[in-house]
């Protein structure tokens, strides 16, 4: 018992290195799904018939194929058939990101529909392009609802990137599964790992949820 | 009127919905510092006429002239920059509810018009204090009532400094209690000269101060004339009809 937990002892900044790298990955692939996720969600409530279609196609895509095989696919398929050299780290942040990007665009439609059509009418009344509209008046209206859904989103994707070990992203289920391995301590080690990736749950939503009530519109109560 | 080019012209403006003509080739004329009023049951494209005039609504035919100057609307620009110059208040208010009353007003000009942040705040701040509301500047819409919220929007509309106001039934979602600091404040933008088109149910606020009314049914302007003939010598007897009711219903000025 005392020689797992100083085995554990010892691992724990080579565990906790590995936390960096998966904060890292996560923060890369949520930023990435916020920007195509609002992009495509915008494109399917204001765009054309055929914008809309071609993201029906990329969230099916998306939402359809195992994170796995979009890790494979990508970084063992792609990445050579097009002869590019991108990391395993960097591979992750794009398939994670892009995944949650499909995902994430349904919450931003979900919340830009939930405004009344008033708020787009009054702001092109007052001379603004659709463009200034959405960006002025819909958009931060539409993020302030969006972010307890992008909270939960934010927990999946931190789960989901304990898959990218298969790539050999130094990551923390990574660091865990090599130490375990070589020490036969399997228990402390995955145990360890699970309460890690508690802590960063907790950690993020926590910090979401601050954002949520610091840029709560005054008057609005919930 | 030194000059007889009536300040907007609007030509068989035409809208379907599907099969529904809800718009039957309305056309109207209105000089500078009239005040016509639209009238008619709920449902006669009083909204819809409104809302097609700034192209809020695409209208399928019809024609408008700004000035004397045809509004092309092939190009986004000249919508925009006409847009900027009809200012439009509606029933619900919509003011941006994430916006304080100031941003409310301020925004446009800023980010529409390219003042600069101080100067659109001076003059946000300036129309605020003409619809009495200076002390509620930072309030949020969540945090005003009804009647203020309307005021906020009609001083939104008026930092814009527009040529002509539309007004699509600007009392109706309010409070009884709360209706006459709106009627007030219109009389007030009414007596600066304003060019306004307003529909409205408050017939005796209307006859009191419009130049015209037009009485619009199933899409179509039945008739238009000034309100005691309106009211009284209606040609139509649907037109009578109608006036009897809603004078009963809401009083007249002239009694």
């Amino acid at each position: 018992m005392m020689e797992s937990l100083s085995i554990l002892y010892g691992a724990l900044p080579y565990l906790l290195k590995g936390s960096l790298v998966t904060i890292a990955v996560v923060i890369g692939a949520m930023l990435l799904g916020l920007v195509v996720g609002i992009s495509i969600a915008v494109g399917q409530v204001y765009g054309g018939k055929w914008l809309h279609r071609l993201a029906s196609v990329y969230i099916w895509f998306f939402r359809g194929v195992p994170l796995l095989v979009l890790l494979f696919l990508f970084y063992f398929g792609l990445c050579s058939f097009l002869n590019i050299n991108l990391s395993a780290f960097t591979v992750s942040i794009i398939v994670l990101g892009l995944i949650t990007s499909a995902y994430q665009s349904q919450i931003f439609r979900g919340a830009i529909m939930s405004l009344p059509e008033g708020q787009m009418k009054a702001a092109r009344a007052l001379g603004m392009s659709d463009r200034k509209a959405v960006m002025l008046i819909i958009l931060p209206q539409a993020l302030r609802l969006s972010i307890p859904g992008w909270s939960n989103e934010y927990s999946i994707v931190l789960k989901d990137s304990a898959v990218t070990y298969a790539l050999g992203v130094a990551e923390i289920m990574a660091r865990a599964h090599f130490v375990a391995s070589r020490t036969y301590e399997q228990l402390p080690l995955y145990f360890a790992a699970g309460v890690m990736f508690l802590i960063l749950t907790y950690l993020g939503t926590k910090g979401l949820r601050i954002l949520e009530n610091k840029v709560r519109i005054s008057g609005y109560s919930s | 009127m030194a000059d007889n080019t009536p300040t907007l012209r609007i030509e068989n403006m035409t809208k379907w919905y599907g099969d529904n003509e809800v718009l039957k080739d309305a056309s109207l004329s209105i000089n500078k510092g009239e005040l016509k009023v639209l009238m008619g049951p709920s449902g006669g494209g009083k909204s819809t006429f409104l809302q097609c005039i700034n192209f809020l609504v695409k209208p399928d035919r019809g024609r408008i002239w700004l000035d004397g100057t045809e509004i092309v609307r092939a190009r986004k620009k000249e919508i925009y920059n006409y847009r900027q110059k009809v200012g439009m208040i509606f029933q619900d208010f919509n003011l941006f509810d994430h916006l304080s009353a100031l941003h409310n007003v301020r925004i446009a000009l800023v980010r529409v018009k390219g003042m600069s942040k101080g100067e659109a705040q001076d003059r946000a701040i300036l129309e605020l204090d003409r619809v009495g509301l200076k002390s509620y500047m930072h309030q949020y819409p969540a945090e005003l009532s009804g009647g203020q919220k309307q005021r906020v929007s009609i001083a939104r509309a008026l930092a814009m400094d527009p040529e002509i106001m539309l007004l699509d039934e600007p009392t109706s979602a309010l409070d009884p209690e709360l209706i006459s600091e709106v009627l007030d404040v219109i009389r007030d933008v009414r007596s600066g000269g304003m060019t306004m088109i307003m529909s409205t149910h408050q017939i005796g606020f209307a006859s009191e101060m419009a130049d015209e009314f037009v009485f619009l049914e199933d899409g179509s302007i039945v008739e238009t004339g000034p309100p005691e003939k309106i009211l009284y010598k209606a040609q139509y007897a649907r037109t009578r009809e109608f006036c009897s009711k809603i004078t009963e219903l809401y009083g007249n000025s002239f009694s």
